[in-house]
């Protein structure tokens, strides 16, 4: 029932998704020379910034390991939450003036969001695959090779999306009724960003601290990326669970809190 | 058509005042600068049907809450009390331009606002002449909207918004925009929708335009109903009562 629900929805507003989608990204790129360039370049010059400063730093610890691989799939997925999360923050407030006139599920403003975020996310994939096809070296046994687990792939991206999701419904709500929240999350995101293992090996941390950040779902998702990209490994049986239930526990949640709240939200405009 | 069954809203004057976690941490420690939950009664125990075809105008003062109703009826607001039922298709011109973004052309806008109010693709591609004629607008289709006149903002609003027959029409105070070709085409176009059997909710402050295209009309004051029926009745007492108390 709810599920037939939730599909007859999104059938019927596709059309309304699209364009939602297809504003924000006209809206991002609009006077910008290179435009769509810079989801391509931006990763590419993150890495490129880290590569310089860290890879001397974790030599010791990453031996046999392409480091600047380790790094793009840190990077992409770690920002890909960043930019959708930092955009699901106003997807209501932001569009207050459309839902104090015309009704609109508003279940689909955080969703475009995540959605838009998600091309972005696509457009990323290229410079990381050409990171992982191009560099290494077959001696040192850093050359990354193509195989059958990439079709894991996909499964992990869609765990991401719904965690994201999960996420950025709950802030989108809270929000609403405390702008501070757009502060708040702006320094919470710095502290996730260093707590996930990105540009370090986990290794290196005393082990109680990678007993907590084992809990990090982004770390989870990073880490199965890295063991079918960097390893040629299939994630074991109980990870893959732990990816899934922690992208769907959350998105259930945040829809939750979004579902009790959102007719309250015009209160608060 | 539309059932409005002792409908009541509640606003709480108080959540506008400062909702920053400053505050918020403020009144957790000091009792005496907590809001004093201040209600106000936005609509009271309102009660009315309209049936299908029906051409209903709205008058008050302001405040009475004639813009609330039309938020009610049209799905953005929940009442606080009572049952809403509206059956059909509802065409809101409660702000025109309301789903513009003003950083994309005319011609965007028309899909995303097509796709707000709830069109198809297909339909919107088929009736895109259609609304580019009606709005007078072609020379400008491929113009940032933020660069239009609000006149010329209005008219493209207008023209999306009554492409289709709608089932329930809800107008704002809108009939007043563009230049006086364009008033004289959208009240015709308003016209031939009444014919059609369109139901319409008219809210205005020109009782001459409410006379002139409702059958009936309803008198708010103060969220309260005061009076519902033949248009003309309700229009004449509605302004005794206003000008007794000057």
């Amino acid at each position: 029932m709810l599920i037939k629900n939730i599909y007859h929805n999104l059938v019927k507003y596709k059309f309304l998704l699209t364009e939602l989608v297809k504003r924000d990204f006209k809206i991002k790129y609009k006077r910008s020379v290179l435009g769509v360039l810079w989801s391509i370049l931006y990763p590419l010059l993150m890495m490129s910034v880290m590569a310089l400063i860290f890879s001397h730093m974790f030599k010791f610890n990453m031996e046999g390991v392409n480091f600047l691989v380790y790094l793009m799939t840190g990077l992409v997925i770690f920002n890909y939450f960043s930019e959708a999360t930092n955009n699901c923050l106003t997807a209501i407030t932001g569009n207050f003036s459309l839902i104090n006139k015309v009704y609109i599920p508003k279940y689909i403003f955080p969703l475009a969001k995540c959605l838009f975020a998600g091309i972005n996310f696509l457009f990323t994939l290229i410079p990381l695959f050409l990171i992982v096809f191009v560099t290494g070296n077959e001696i040192e046994g850093t050359k990354c090779y193509l195989n059958i687990y990439y079709l894991i792939i996909p499964f992990i991206f869609l765990c991401t999306l719904m965690f994201t999701l999960g996420v950025g419904y709950f802030l989108s709500t809270l929000t609403v009724f405390v702008r501070d929240v757009i502060y708040i999350w702006g320094i919470l995101l710095t502290i996730l960003n260093y707590f996930t293992p990105i540009f370090y090996p986990i290794v290196i941390l005393p082990s109680w601290l990678q007993a907590i950040i084992k809990f990090n779902p982004l770390y989870l998702y990073i880490n199965s990326m890295r063991e079918i990209i960097l390893f040629s490994q299939m994630p074991t049986i109980k990870t893959m669970i732990a990816v899934f239930l922690s992208g769907f526990i959350t998105m259930i949640i945040g829809m939750f809190i979004f579902k009790k709240k959102q007719d309250k939200f015009i209160y608060y405009a | 058509m539309i059932k409005i069954e002792n409908v009541s809203m509640k606003f709480n004057l108080g959540v506008e005042t400062d909702n920053s976690l400053k505050m918020i941490f403020i009144r957790l420690f000091n009792p005496k600068k907590r809001n004093k939950k201040q209600y106000f009664w936005a609509l009271k125990d309102i009660d009315f049907n309209i049936q299908k075809g029906e051409v209903v105008g709205i008058v008050g003062a302001n405040g009475a809450g004639k813009s609330t109703i039309l938020k009610v009826v049209s799905g953005v607001m929940k009442p606080t009390k009572g049952i809403v039922e509206a059956n059909g298709k509802i065409s809101p011109m409660i702000e025109l331009g309301a789903g513009f973004d003003g950083e994309l052309t005319a011609r965007e806008n028309i899909y995303l606002n097509g796709a707000i109010l709830g069109y198809s693709k297909e339909m919107l591609d088929e009736k895109f002449e259609e609304i580019v004629e009606f709005s007078e607008l072609r020379d400008f289709l491929d113009v940032p909207v933020k660069n239009f006149s609000s006149g010329m903002t209005a008219k493209l609003a207008f023209s999306i918004s009554t492409i289709v027959d709608p089932e329930i029409l809800i107008v704002d105070e809108i009939l007043s925009v563009g230049d006086i070709k364009f008033q004289e085409k959208s009240k015709n176009k308003m016209m031939s929708l009444i014919k059609g059997g369109t139901t319409v909710i008219y809210v205005s402050h020109s009782l001459q335009s409410i006379k002139d295209l409702c059958t009936k009309a309803i008198w708010l004051d103060k969220g309260e109903l005061v009076m519902m029926g033949n248009v003309n009745e309700v229009c004449d007492a509605y302004y005794d009562k206003q000008m007794e108390k000057q």
